[in-house]
Protein backbone atom coordinates (compact mmCIF):
# COMPACT_ATOMS: atom_id res chain seq x y z
CA UNK A 1 0.00 0.00 0.00
CA UNK A 2 1.38 3.41 -1.17
CA UNK A 3 0.69 4.90 2.61
CA UNK A 4 2.64 1.69 4.20
CA UNK A 5 5.73 2.23 1.53
CA UNK A 6 5.19 5.98 2.63
CA UNK A 7 5.52 5.55 6.23
CA UNK A 8 8.60 3.20 5.49
CA UNK A 9 10.49 5.43 4.32
CA UNK A 10 9.89 8.23 7.33
CA UNK A 11 7.80 10.45 4.91
CA UNK A 12 4.11 12.07 6.25
CA UNK A 13 3.61 14.24 3.61
CA UNK A 14 2.57 14.53 -0.28
CA UNK A 15 3.42 16.91 -2.37
CA UNK A 16 0.48 18.25 -4.62
CA UNK A 17 1.64 19.36 -8.33
CA UNK A 18 -1.05 17.37 -10.69
CA UNK A 19 -4.51 16.04 -10.58
CA UNK A 20 -2.50 12.56 -10.12
CA UNK A 21 -1.70 13.95 -6.91
CA UNK A 22 -5.05 14.62 -6.00
CA UNK A 23 -5.95 11.00 -6.83
CA UNK A 24 -2.54 9.61 -4.44
CA UNK A 25 -3.83 12.22 -1.64
CA UNK A 26 -7.00 10.34 -1.52
CA UNK A 27 -5.25 6.85 -1.59
CA UNK A 28 -3.25 7.45 1.31
CA UNK A 29 -5.44 8.61 3.05
CA UNK A 30 -8.35 6.38 2.53
CA UNK A 31 -5.85 3.57 3.29
CA UNK A 32 -4.58 5.39 6.45
CA UNK A 33 -8.00 6.10 8.08
CA UNK A 34 -8.93 2.25 7.06
CA UNK A 35 -5.94 1.21 8.66
CA UNK A 36 -6.44 3.07 12.11
CA UNK A 37 -10.09 1.75 12.28
CA UNK A 38 -12.49 4.55 10.82
CA UNK A 39 -15.92 3.38 9.84
CA UNK A 40 -17.02 3.72 6.01
CA UNK A 41 -18.91 6.73 6.67
CA UNK A 42 -16.24 8.75 8.32
CA UNK A 43 -13.65 6.88 6.24
CA UNK A 44 -15.77 8.28 3.09
CA UNK A 45 -16.73 11.95 4.59
CA UNK A 46 -12.69 12.03 5.08
CA UNK A 47 -11.43 11.79 1.71
CA UNK A 48 -13.98 13.62 0.29
CA UNK A 49 -12.76 16.26 2.28
CA UNK A 50 -9.11 15.54 1.52
CA UNK A 51 -10.20 15.19 -1.99
CA UNK A 52 -11.68 19.13 -1.86
CA UNK A 53 -8.74 20.81 -0.04
CA UNK A 54 -6.03 18.89 -2.48
CA UNK A 55 -8.08 20.13 -5.55
CA UNK A 56 -8.29 23.54 -4.17
CA UNK A 57 -4.31 23.50 -3.69
CA UNK A 58 -3.99 22.14 -6.91
CA UNK A 59 -6.60 24.62 -8.72
CA UNK A 60 -6.17 27.56 -6.35
CA UNK A 61 -2.30 27.50 -5.60
CA UNK A 62 -1.37 25.44 -8.69
CA UNK A 63 1.41 23.84 -5.94
CA UNK A 64 1.58 23.15 -2.37
CA UNK A 65 1.46 19.71 0.07
CA UNK A 66 -0.42 17.35 1.87
CA UNK A 67 0.60 16.04 5.65
CA UNK A 68 -0.85 14.37 7.80
CA UNK A 69 -1.06 12.63 11.75
CA UNK A 70 -2.50 10.40 12.98
CA UNK A 71 -3.53 9.71 16.96
CA UNK A 72 -4.50 6.73 18.74
CA UNK A 73 -5.32 6.39 22.75
CA UNK A 74 -7.39 4.19 24.83
CA UNK A 75 -11.03 4.04 23.25
CA UNK A 76 -10.05 7.13 20.37
CA UNK A 77 -8.69 7.06 17.49
CA UNK A 78 -8.05 10.41 15.28
CA UNK A 79 -6.48 12.07 12.37
CA UNK A 80 -5.35 15.45 11.25
CA UNK A 81 -4.66 16.23 7.82
CA UNK A 82 -3.31 19.69 6.61
CA UNK A 83 -2.55 21.26 3.31
CA UNK A 84 0.13 24.16 2.45
CA UNK A 85 0.38 26.36 0.01
CA UNK A 86 2.63 29.33 -1.21
CA UNK A 87 -0.68 30.48 -3.46
CA UNK A 88 -2.61 33.54 -3.56
CA UNK A 89 -3.78 33.20 -0.31
CA UNK A 90 -7.35 33.66 0.76
CA UNK A 91 -9.15 37.63 0.94
CA UNK A 92 -11.58 36.86 3.37
CA UNK A 93 -12.01 33.35 4.96
CA UNK A 94 -15.36 33.90 6.11
CA UNK A 95 -16.81 34.65 2.57
CA UNK A 96 -14.51 31.67 1.27
CA UNK A 97 -16.93 29.60 3.75
CA UNK A 98 -20.05 30.73 2.23
CA UNK A 99 -21.88 28.57 0.08
CA UNK A 100 -21.41 29.33 -3.29
CA UNK A 101 -18.18 31.17 -3.59
CA UNK A 102 -15.85 30.89 -5.70
CA UNK A 103 -13.23 32.75 -7.59
CA UNK A 104 -12.48 30.14 -10.17
CA UNK A 105 -16.15 29.77 -11.71
CA UNK A 106 -16.69 26.06 -9.64
CA UNK A 107 -19.55 25.18 -7.40
CA UNK A 108 -18.04 27.03 -4.17
CA UNK A 109 -19.24 24.28 -2.41
CA UNK A 110 -16.20 22.77 -1.09
CA UNK A 111 -14.85 24.85 1.85
CA UNK A 112 -18.50 24.92 3.62
CA UNK A 113 -18.60 20.72 2.99
CA UNK A 114 -15.66 20.25 4.18
CA UNK A 115 -16.27 22.29 7.71
CA UNK A 116 -19.57 19.82 8.17
CA UNK A 117 -18.02 16.91 7.04
CA UNK A 118 -15.22 17.15 9.51
CA UNK A 119 -14.77 17.47 12.98
CA UNK A 120 -12.34 20.43 13.19
CA UNK A 121 -11.60 22.77 10.38
CA UNK A 122 -8.93 26.11 10.84
CA UNK A 123 -7.63 28.18 8.04
CA UNK A 124 -4.57 30.70 8.21
CA UNK A 125 -3.77 32.43 5.18
CA UNK A 126 -2.09 35.60 4.61
CA UNK A 127 -3.60 37.41 1.29
CA UNK A 128 -0.68 37.05 -1.61
CA UNK A 129 1.32 34.61 0.63
CA UNK A 130 0.04 31.46 1.12
CA UNK A 131 -2.51 29.39 2.82
CA UNK A 132 -2.47 26.64 5.67
CA UNK A 133 -5.82 24.53 6.04
CA UNK A 134 -6.11 22.00 8.99
CA UNK A 135 -8.82 19.67 9.27
CA UNK A 136 -9.27 16.78 12.08
CA UNK A 137 -11.83 13.84 12.54
CA UNK A 138 -11.92 11.51 16.10
CA UNK A 139 -13.81 8.35 16.06
CA UNK A 140 -14.45 6.42 19.37
CA UNK A 141 -13.28 2.87 19.03
CA UNK A 142 -13.52 0.01 20.97
CA UNK B 1 12.85 15.21 -30.58
CA UNK B 2 10.31 13.40 -29.26
CA UNK B 3 11.31 10.39 -27.19
CA UNK B 4 7.29 9.64 -26.26
CA UNK B 5 6.69 8.67 -30.27
CA UNK B 6 5.97 5.10 -29.94
CA UNK B 7 8.05 4.64 -33.34
CA UNK B 8 11.26 6.16 -31.32
CA UNK B 9 12.99 2.43 -32.38
CA UNK B 10 12.77 2.88 -36.00
CA UNK B 11 13.15 6.65 -36.50
CA UNK B 12 16.88 6.54 -37.82
CA UNK B 13 17.20 10.32 -38.14
CA UNK B 14 16.95 10.91 -34.77
CA UNK B 15 20.12 8.81 -34.33
CA UNK B 16 21.39 11.00 -35.93
CA UNK B 17 20.51 14.19 -34.44
CA UNK B 18 21.52 12.56 -31.41
CA UNK B 19 24.85 12.03 -32.36
CA UNK B 20 25.35 15.60 -33.66
CA UNK B 21 23.73 16.70 -30.13
CA UNK B 22 26.84 14.99 -28.58
CA UNK B 23 29.37 16.63 -30.72
CA UNK B 24 29.98 12.96 -32.22
CA UNK B 25 31.76 13.20 -35.79
CA UNK B 26 33.39 11.20 -38.24
CA UNK B 27 36.84 12.27 -36.76
CA UNK B 28 35.22 10.52 -33.27
CA UNK B 29 34.52 7.27 -35.39
CA UNK B 30 38.30 7.15 -36.91
CA UNK B 31 39.63 7.82 -32.93
CA UNK B 32 37.19 4.66 -31.76
CA UNK B 33 38.70 2.84 -34.67
CA UNK B 34 42.29 3.51 -33.72
CA UNK B 35 41.53 2.14 -29.76
CA UNK B 36 40.25 -1.11 -31.67
CA UNK B 37 43.17 -3.05 -31.09
CA UNK B 38 43.32 -2.01 -27.43
CA UNK B 39 40.45 -3.34 -27.03
CA UNK B 40 40.27 -6.53 -28.64
CA UNK B 41 43.73 -7.19 -26.56
CA UNK B 42 41.71 -6.10 -23.67
CA UNK B 43 38.24 -7.25 -24.03
CA UNK B 44 38.24 -11.21 -22.15
CA UNK B 45 40.21 -9.27 -18.72
CA UNK B 46 37.68 -6.26 -19.02
CA UNK B 47 34.43 -7.99 -19.21
CA UNK B 48 35.70 -10.39 -16.54
CA UNK B 49 36.69 -8.07 -13.79
CA UNK B 50 33.33 -6.05 -14.70
CA UNK B 51 31.04 -8.99 -14.16
CA UNK B 52 33.69 -9.87 -10.76
CA UNK B 53 32.81 -6.47 -10.01
CA UNK B 54 28.73 -6.44 -10.30
CA UNK B 55 28.80 -9.80 -8.63
CA UNK B 56 29.96 -8.75 -5.92
CA UNK B 57 26.55 -6.79 -5.40
CA UNK B 58 23.49 -8.93 -3.92
CA UNK B 59 21.22 -6.86 -6.32
CA UNK B 60 22.85 -8.12 -8.99
CA UNK B 61 22.91 -11.27 -7.64
CA UNK B 62 19.21 -11.62 -8.15
CA UNK B 63 19.22 -11.46 -11.32
CA UNK B 64 22.27 -13.23 -12.56
CA UNK B 65 22.11 -16.35 -10.62
CA UNK B 66 22.35 -19.00 -13.10
CA UNK B 67 26.30 -19.77 -14.47
CA UNK B 68 24.75 -20.53 -17.85
CA UNK B 69 22.92 -17.21 -17.75
CA UNK B 70 26.14 -15.49 -17.08
CA UNK B 71 27.78 -16.62 -19.62
CA UNK B 72 26.14 -15.94 -22.12
CA UNK B 73 26.15 -12.38 -20.61
CA UNK B 74 29.78 -12.59 -20.56
CA UNK B 75 30.18 -13.33 -24.45
CA UNK B 76 27.46 -10.38 -25.36
CA UNK B 77 28.80 -7.82 -22.97
CA UNK B 78 32.17 -8.83 -24.90
CA UNK B 79 30.46 -7.95 -28.45
CA UNK B 80 29.10 -4.82 -27.32
CA UNK B 81 32.25 -3.74 -25.92
CA UNK B 82 34.01 -4.45 -28.73
CA UNK B 83 31.48 -2.80 -31.21
CA UNK B 84 31.88 0.38 -29.45
CA UNK B 85 35.78 0.85 -31.43
CA UNK B 86 34.45 -1.29 -34.58
CA UNK B 87 33.88 1.95 -36.34
CA UNK B 88 30.43 1.62 -37.25
CA UNK B 89 27.74 3.48 -35.53
CA UNK B 90 25.04 3.27 -38.12
CA UNK B 91 21.57 2.19 -37.91
CA UNK B 92 22.56 -1.42 -36.82
CA UNK B 93 25.10 0.51 -33.53
CA UNK B 94 22.09 2.09 -32.94
CA UNK B 95 19.06 -0.32 -32.72
CA UNK B 96 21.35 -2.98 -30.59
CA UNK B 97 21.99 -0.26 -27.76
CA UNK B 98 17.81 0.55 -27.87
CA UNK B 99 17.38 -3.44 -27.43
CA UNK B 100 19.66 -3.67 -24.26
CA UNK B 101 17.53 -0.74 -22.61
CA UNK B 102 14.02 -2.37 -23.87
CA UNK B 103 15.49 -5.98 -22.60
CA UNK B 104 16.70 -4.75 -19.13
CA UNK B 105 13.20 -3.10 -18.75
CA UNK B 106 11.95 -6.76 -19.71
CA UNK B 107 13.86 -8.51 -17.01
CA UNK B 108 12.99 -5.77 -14.51
CA UNK B 109 16.37 -4.83 -14.01
CA UNK B 110 16.55 -1.23 -13.23
CA UNK B 111 19.25 0.88 -14.81
CA UNK B 112 20.66 1.50 -11.34
CA UNK B 113 22.35 -1.42 -11.97
CA UNK B 114 23.99 -1.53 -15.21
CA UNK B 115 24.91 2.12 -15.24
CA UNK B 116 27.38 0.91 -13.25
CA UNK B 117 29.02 -0.83 -15.91
CA UNK B 118 29.75 2.41 -18.03
CA UNK B 119 32.00 3.72 -15.41
CA UNK B 120 33.45 0.60 -14.81
CA UNK B 121 34.77 0.53 -18.65
CA UNK B 122 35.58 3.97 -18.38
CA UNK B 123 37.92 3.00 -15.51
CA UNK B 124 39.21 -0.03 -17.11
CA UNK B 125 39.89 1.96 -20.25
CA UNK B 126 41.95 5.23 -18.94
CA UNK B 127 44.85 4.17 -18.24
CA UNK B 128 45.31 1.53 -20.74
CA UNK B 129 44.75 4.52 -23.28
CA UNK B 130 47.03 6.84 -21.37
CA UNK B 131 50.11 4.00 -21.22
CA UNK B 132 50.35 2.99 -24.36
CA UNK B 133 53.15 3.40 -26.30
CA UNK B 134 51.47 4.44 -29.49
CA UNK B 135 50.37 7.46 -28.39
CA UNK B 136 51.66 10.13 -27.29
CA UNK B 137 49.57 12.68 -24.17
CA UNK B 138 47.62 14.33 -26.67
CA UNK B 139 46.66 11.97 -28.36
CA UNK B 140 45.96 10.05 -25.69
CA UNK B 141 43.91 12.88 -24.61
CA UNK B 142 41.67 13.16 -27.58
CA UNK B 143 41.19 9.50 -28.01
CA UNK B 144 39.35 9.27 -24.33
CA UNK B 145 37.70 12.13 -24.91
CA UNK B 146 36.03 10.17 -27.91
CA UNK B 147 36.04 7.14 -25.69
CA UNK B 148 33.76 9.06 -23.15
CA UNK B 149 31.33 10.51 -26.17
CA UNK B 150 30.25 6.95 -27.07
CA UNK B 151 29.82 5.89 -23.12
CA UNK B 152 27.54 8.56 -23.04
CA UNK B 153 25.70 8.40 -26.39
CA UNK B 154 25.48 4.34 -25.65
CA UNK B 155 24.18 5.36 -22.03
CA UNK B 156 21.77 7.88 -23.21
CA UNK B 157 20.78 5.26 -25.64
CA UNK B 158 19.82 2.89 -22.77
CA UNK B 159 18.25 4.81 -20.76
CA UNK B 160 16.20 6.64 -23.44
CA UNK B 161 15.40 2.98 -24.37
CA UNK B 162 14.14 2.20 -21.17
CA UNK B 163 12.00 5.21 -20.24
CA UNK B 164 10.44 4.68 -23.49
CA UNK B 165 9.32 1.23 -22.71
CA UNK B 166 8.46 2.31 -18.94
CA UNK B 167 6.00 4.93 -20.37
CA UNK B 168 4.66 2.70 -22.83
CA UNK B 169 3.40 0.42 -20.79
CA UNK B 170 2.22 3.03 -18.25
CA UNK B 171 0.33 4.55 -21.20
CA UNK B 172 -1.24 1.27 -22.01
CA UNK B 173 -2.31 0.67 -19.00
CA UNK B 174 -3.49 3.88 -18.13
CA UNK B 175 -5.48 3.72 -21.39
CA UNK B 176 -7.31 0.32 -20.84
CA UNK B 177 -7.98 1.35 -17.06
CA UNK B 178 -9.72 4.26 -18.85
CA UNK B 179 -11.47 2.48 -21.71
CA UNK B 180 -12.49 -0.73 -19.07
CA UNK B 181 -14.33 1.30 -16.37
CA UNK B 182 -16.44 2.85 -18.78
CA UNK B 183 -18.22 0.01 -20.77
CA UNK B 184 -20.85 2.16 -22.25
CA UNK B 185 -23.96 -0.32 -23.90
CA UNK B 186 -27.05 -0.47 -24.95
CA UNK B 187 -29.01 -2.85 -23.07
CA UNK B 188 -32.98 -2.19 -24.77
CA UNK B 189 -34.31 -0.47 -27.75
CA UNK B 190 -34.06 3.40 -26.58
CA UNK B 191 -31.83 2.73 -23.37
CA UNK B 192 -28.29 3.20 -22.83
CA UNK B 193 -26.39 2.05 -19.51
CA UNK B 194 -23.31 3.37 -18.50
CA UNK B 195 -21.83 2.13 -15.30
CA UNK B 196 -18.97 4.40 -14.11
CA UNK B 197 -16.41 2.69 -11.57
CA UNK B 198 -14.33 4.74 -10.24
CA UNK B 199 -13.40 8.76 -9.79
CA UNK B 200 -15.01 10.81 -12.53
CA UNK B 201 -12.58 13.56 -12.63
CA UNK B 202 -9.88 14.99 -15.16
CA UNK B 203 -9.02 13.37 -18.58
CA UNK B 204 -11.80 10.27 -17.74
CA UNK B 205 -14.64 12.78 -17.33
CA UNK B 206 -14.09 13.77 -21.04
CA UNK B 207 -13.72 10.49 -22.44
CA UNK B 208 -16.58 9.50 -20.48
CA UNK B 209 -18.85 12.16 -21.19
CA UNK B 210 -17.98 11.46 -25.34
CA UNK B 211 -18.49 7.86 -25.39
CA UNK B 212 -21.95 8.07 -23.73
CA UNK B 213 -23.32 11.09 -25.80
CA UNK B 214 -21.61 8.91 -29.32
CA UNK B 215 -23.50 6.02 -27.90
CA UNK B 216 -26.44 8.08 -27.26
CA UNK B 217 -26.70 9.16 -30.45
CA UNK B 218 -25.46 5.89 -32.51
CA UNK B 219 -28.46 3.76 -30.86
CA UNK B 220 -30.67 7.01 -31.44
CA UNK B 221 -32.07 5.86 -27.12
CA UNK B 222 -33.61 8.56 -25.18
CA UNK B 223 -32.89 7.21 -22.10
CA UNK B 224 -29.18 6.84 -20.36
CA UNK B 225 -28.72 5.24 -16.64
CA UNK B 226 -25.78 6.65 -15.29
CA UNK B 227 -24.65 3.49 -12.72
CA UNK B 228 -22.41 4.89 -9.82
CA UNK B 229 -21.96 2.02 -7.39
CA UNK B 230 -18.69 1.73 -8.19
CA UNK B 231 -17.51 5.37 -7.20
CA UNK B 232 -15.98 5.60 -4.13
CA UNK B 233 -16.53 9.00 -3.51
CA UNK B 234 -18.01 12.13 -4.77
CA UNK B 235 -16.54 15.46 -4.53
CA UNK B 236 -17.94 18.78 -5.77
CA UNK B 237 -15.64 18.70 -8.89
CA UNK B 238 -16.91 14.99 -9.58
CA UNK B 239 -20.87 16.68 -9.27
CA UNK B 240 -20.17 19.10 -11.40
CA UNK B 241 -19.12 17.07 -13.76
CA UNK B 242 -22.01 14.75 -13.44
CA UNK B 243 -24.50 17.47 -13.84
CA UNK B 244 -22.27 18.93 -17.05
CA UNK B 245 -22.73 15.18 -18.27
CA UNK B 246 -26.76 15.03 -17.41
CA UNK B 247 -26.92 18.56 -19.24
CA UNK B 248 -25.21 17.40 -21.98
CA UNK B 249 -27.36 14.83 -22.10
CA UNK B 250 -30.64 16.72 -22.10
CA UNK B 251 -29.55 18.55 -24.79
CA UNK B 252 -29.87 15.55 -27.28
CA UNK B 253 -33.31 15.06 -26.16
CA UNK B 254 -32.68 12.29 -23.95
CA UNK B 255 -33.22 11.47 -19.66
CA UNK B 256 -30.53 10.49 -17.18
CA UNK B 257 -31.34 8.13 -14.56
CA UNK B 258 -29.10 7.98 -11.67
CA UNK B 259 -28.73 4.48 -10.40
CA UNK B 260 -26.54 2.94 -7.47
CA UNK B 261 -26.10 5.90 -5.13
CA UNK B 262 -25.17 4.71 -2.18
CA UNK B 263 -26.25 6.19 1.18
CA UNK B 264 -23.10 7.11 2.13
CA UNK B 265 -22.57 8.61 -0.87
CA UNK B 266 -26.12 10.26 -0.74
CA UNK B 267 -24.88 11.35 2.89
CA UNK B 268 -21.75 13.30 1.81
CA UNK B 269 -23.98 15.15 -1.01
CA UNK B 270 -26.32 16.72 1.49
CA UNK B 271 -23.39 17.76 3.32
CA UNK B 272 -21.57 19.12 0.24
CA UNK B 273 -25.36 20.70 -0.32
CA UNK B 274 -25.47 19.82 -3.21
CA UNK B 275 -28.80 19.12 -4.61
CA UNK B 276 -29.95 16.58 -7.02
CA UNK B 277 -33.64 16.69 -6.62
CA UNK B 278 -34.37 17.74 -10.76
CA UNK B 279 -32.33 14.27 -11.18
CA UNK B 280 -33.93 11.06 -11.47
CA UNK B 281 -31.91 9.15 -8.87
CA UNK B 282 -32.78 5.12 -7.96
CA UNK B 283 -30.70 3.36 -5.42
CA UNK B 284 -29.94 -0.11 -7.84
CA UNK B 285 -29.76 -0.53 -11.79
CA UNK B 286 -32.93 -2.72 -11.59
CA UNK B 287 -34.82 0.01 -10.06
CA UNK B 288 -33.55 2.53 -12.73
CA UNK B 289 -34.36 0.24 -15.57
CA UNK B 290 -37.80 -0.61 -13.97
CA UNK B 291 -38.32 3.19 -14.08
CA UNK B 292 -36.84 4.16 -17.69
CA UNK B 293 -38.87 0.57 -19.01
CA UNK B 294 -42.25 2.35 -17.64
CA UNK B 295 -41.05 5.86 -19.83
CA UNK B 296 -40.64 4.38 -22.72
CA UNK B 297 -43.78 2.40 -22.34
CA UNK B 298 -45.57 5.51 -21.88
CA UNK B 299 -44.11 7.21 -24.64
CA UNK B 300 -44.92 4.47 -27.02
CA UNK B 301 -48.63 3.48 -25.78
N1 LIG C 1 -5.69 26.83 -1.21
C1 LIG C 1 -6.33 27.94 -1.61
N2 LIG C 1 -5.63 29.03 -2.05
C2 LIG C 1 -6.25 30.15 -2.45
N3 LIG C 1 -7.59 30.30 -2.44
C3 LIG C 1 -8.35 29.27 -2.02
C4 LIG C 1 -7.77 28.05 -1.59
N4 LIG C 1 -8.76 27.21 -1.21
C5 LIG C 1 -9.92 27.91 -1.40
N5 LIG C 1 -9.68 29.13 -1.88
C6 LIG C 1 -10.67 30.20 -2.17
O1 LIG C 1 -11.87 29.85 -1.54
C7 LIG C 1 -12.90 29.79 -2.52
C8 LIG C 1 -13.93 28.75 -2.13
O2 LIG C 1 -13.37 27.45 -2.17
P1 LIG C 1 -14.32 26.22 -2.39
O3 LIG C 1 -15.43 26.33 -1.39
O4 LIG C 1 -13.52 24.98 -2.36
O5 LIG C 1 -14.97 26.47 -3.80
P2 LIG C 1 -14.32 26.32 -5.27
O6 LIG C 1 -13.07 25.54 -5.14
O7 LIG C 1 -15.38 25.61 -6.06
O8 LIG C 1 -14.08 27.70 -5.77
C9 LIG C 1 -12.20 29.51 -3.82
O9 LIG C 1 -12.93 29.93 -4.94
C10 LIG C 1 -10.90 30.32 -3.65
O10 LIG C 1 -11.13 31.67 -3.94
MG1 LIG D 1 -12.90 23.80 -4.09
Amino acid sequence: MLVDKLTAQGATGLSITSESDIVACRKVIRDLTTQLGFGMTDVTRIVTSVSELARNVYVHAKVGEMRWNSMRSPGKIGIEIIFEDKGPGIADINQALEPGFSTAKSMGMGLPGVKKLMDELEIVSVDGKGTLVKVKKWAKVK
Amino acid sequence: MNYSNSNYITVFEQWEDQKKFFCFTEKDAENLQKLHTISAQSCDEVVESLYDHLLQFEDVRIFLSNPEMIKRLKESQKQYFLEMTAGDYGEAYYEKRINIGITHKRLGIPPRLYMGAYSYYVQLMLPKIYNHVDFDQKQAQELFLTFFKIINLDQELAISAYVHAVESVVMQQAEEIIAMSTPIMQIWDGIVVAPVIGTLDGQRTQQFMEQLLNQIVETKSTIALIDITGVPQIDTATAQHLIDTINAVRLLGSNVIITGIRPIIAQTLVHLGINLKEIITKPSMGAGLKVALDMLSIKTS
